[in-house]
C-alpha cells in the first residue's frame, strides 16, 4: 500500500510526499471513520485530524511496517472521542424506513452496493446499542475484514476481548435481522 | 425459512461491498496539506518571537557577563546568609529582660541576682534592659565585692551621725555638681 520509501521521505519532512501518503492512506481511514461514526462530514474532519497528527508524529514511528497499524491505531481513537461526544447528543433514531431499505437489497439475489447515505443509516441502525469497543471490533473484523492480532495492535484490546466483543455484536445484529426481517 | 445467521451473513455481505468512498479526495489533500503548513507557520512564528526576544543571551561576551554577574550574586548572597547568621548567634548570646518587678517570685539564681540589682541601681519597673549574661553576671559581681568590702566603712558611718550626716552632704553635693548631659 504505501512504500517504506515515501514514509521514510516525509519523516525527513518532505512535504510533497506526504501528500502521496495523504492520498493513499485518506481513503482507507475514511471507510472506518464512516462505518464508526455514520456521517460523512464527520468522518471527513477525522480523516483532516487523522492525518494531521500522523505528520506531527511520523518522528515517532518506529518502523515504516508499523505504519498501517498506526494510522489505523489513530483513525480509531479519534473515533471514539466523536463517539465519546456523541453519548451527549439525542439518540438518532432510524425506523421503518430504514428496515424497508434493508428488506430490499437483501431481496435482491446479486449483492448490491450502497451508497454512503444508505450505509451509514444501515449501520447505524444495527450498531446503535453496541459500545464503541463492540462497533469498533465488529467494523474492523467484519467490515474491513482484518484479522484478529491486527485489531488487537489498533485497538490495544486482548484477544479474548476481541473475540467476546465480536460475539456479542454478531449476535446482536442476527437478533435484530431475525426480528425485523 | 432463512435464519438470522444466513440474512447476518447477507447482510455482511452488501455492507462489505460497500466501501463507503471518499468524496472530493484532492480537496482533503489540499485541506491536510493547508493544516500542515498553518501549523507549521504558527511554530515558526512561535520559536521566532522567542528568538527576538531571548536571542541576545547567545551574544558570546552577554553570556560570558550574564555567567559572571551569576557568580556574583551567588557569593553576595551566601556572604549575606553568613553575616545574618553571626549576627543572630551574637544576639541570641544576649537577652533581654523587660519590666520584672520587685514582687517577682523569681525561681532562679540569676533572676535572684538581678532584682538586686535592680533594686540597688534604682532601676524603674518600665525600663528594658538589653545586656548579655556574662556581662551582668560580672556587674552583680563586682557590687556584691564592693559592699563585702566596705561593710566596716558603712557600719562606722551608720553609727557615727556626724559623719553620716557629713557624708550625705558631700553626696548631695556631689550630685548638685553633676552636668546634665
Amino acid at each position: 500500500m504505501i512504500d517504506k520509501e515515501l514514509i521514510e521521505e516525509c519523516r525527513k519532512g518532505d512535504l510533497r510526499n506526504f501528500r502521496k501518503v495523504v492520498e493513499k492512506a485518506s481513503p482507507m481511514v475514511f471507510s472506518i471513520a464512516f462505518r464508526m461514526l455514520e456521517d460523512e462530514d464527520i468522518a471527513r474532519d477525522v480523516v483532516q485530524d487523522t492525518m494531521v497528527t500522523i505528520w506531527q508524529k511520523l518522528a515517532k514511528i518506529k518502523t515504516a511496517e508499523s505504519f498501517k497499524t498506526w494510522v489505523y491505531r489513530i483513525a480509531v481513537n479519534k473515533c471514539y472521542d466523536q463517539l465519546r461526544k456523541r453519548k451527549q447528543m439525542p439518540e438518532q433514531r432510524y425506523d421503518d424506513q430504514t428496515w424497508e431499505v434493508i428488506s430490499n437489497h437483501m431481496s435482491t439475489e446479486s449483492v448490491t452496493e450502497l451508497e454512503n447515505s444508505e450505509n451509514a443509516q444501515i449501520i447505524s441502525l444495527l450498531t446503535n446499542s453496541l459500545s464503541p469497543k463492540q462497533k469498533a471490533v465488529f467494523i474492523l473484523s467484519e467490515l474491513e475484514e482484518m484479522p484478529n492480532n491486527e485489531i488487537a495492535d489498533i485497538t490495544g484490546m486482548k484477544m479474548t476481548a476481541i473475540k467476546a466483543n465480536l460475539y456479542h455484536a454478531r449476535k446482536h445484529i442476527e437478533s435484530l435481522l431475525q426480528k425485523y426481517l | 425459512m432463512t435464519t438470522g445467521n444466513d440474512k447476518y451473513k447477507k447482510m455482511i455481505g452488501i455492507l462489505r461491498n460497500s466501501k463507503p468512498g471518499l468524496p472530493r479526495p484532492e480537496e482533503m489533500e489540499d485541506e491536510v496539506i493547508r493544516r500542515i503548513r498553518h501549523e507549521k507557520g504558527n511554530t515558526e512564528t512561535a520559536s521566532g518571537l522567542i528568538e527576538a526576544i531571548f536571542g541576545w543571551v547567545y551574544i558570546g561576551w552577554v553570556r560570558r557577563s550574564l555567567i559572571g554577574a551569576a557568580f556574583i550574586l551567588v557569593a553576595v548572597f551566601i556572604y549575606q546568609q553568613a553575616s545574618i547568621l553571626k549576627q543572630v548567634n551574637n544576639m541570641s548570646k544576649q537577652v533581654v529582660i523587660t519590666g520584672i518587678g520587685q514582687g517577682t517570685a523569681s525561681s532562679s539564681e540569676f533572676d535572684k541576682k538581678l532584682n538586686i540589682y535592680k533594686i540597688s541601681s534604682g532601676l524603674s519597673d518600665d525600663r528594658e534592659i538589653k545586656i548579655s549574661e556574662n556581662q551582668l553576671e560580672e556587674i552583680l559581681d563586682s557590687y556584691q565585692d564592693l559592699e563585702e568590702k566596705y561593710k566596716d566603712l558603712l557600719r562606722i558611718i551608720e553609727e557615727n551621725p556626724e559623719l553620716n550626716k557629713y557624708i550625705e552632704k558631700k553626696l548631695d553635693e556631689g550630685k548638685n555638681n553633676k552636668p546634665d548631659l
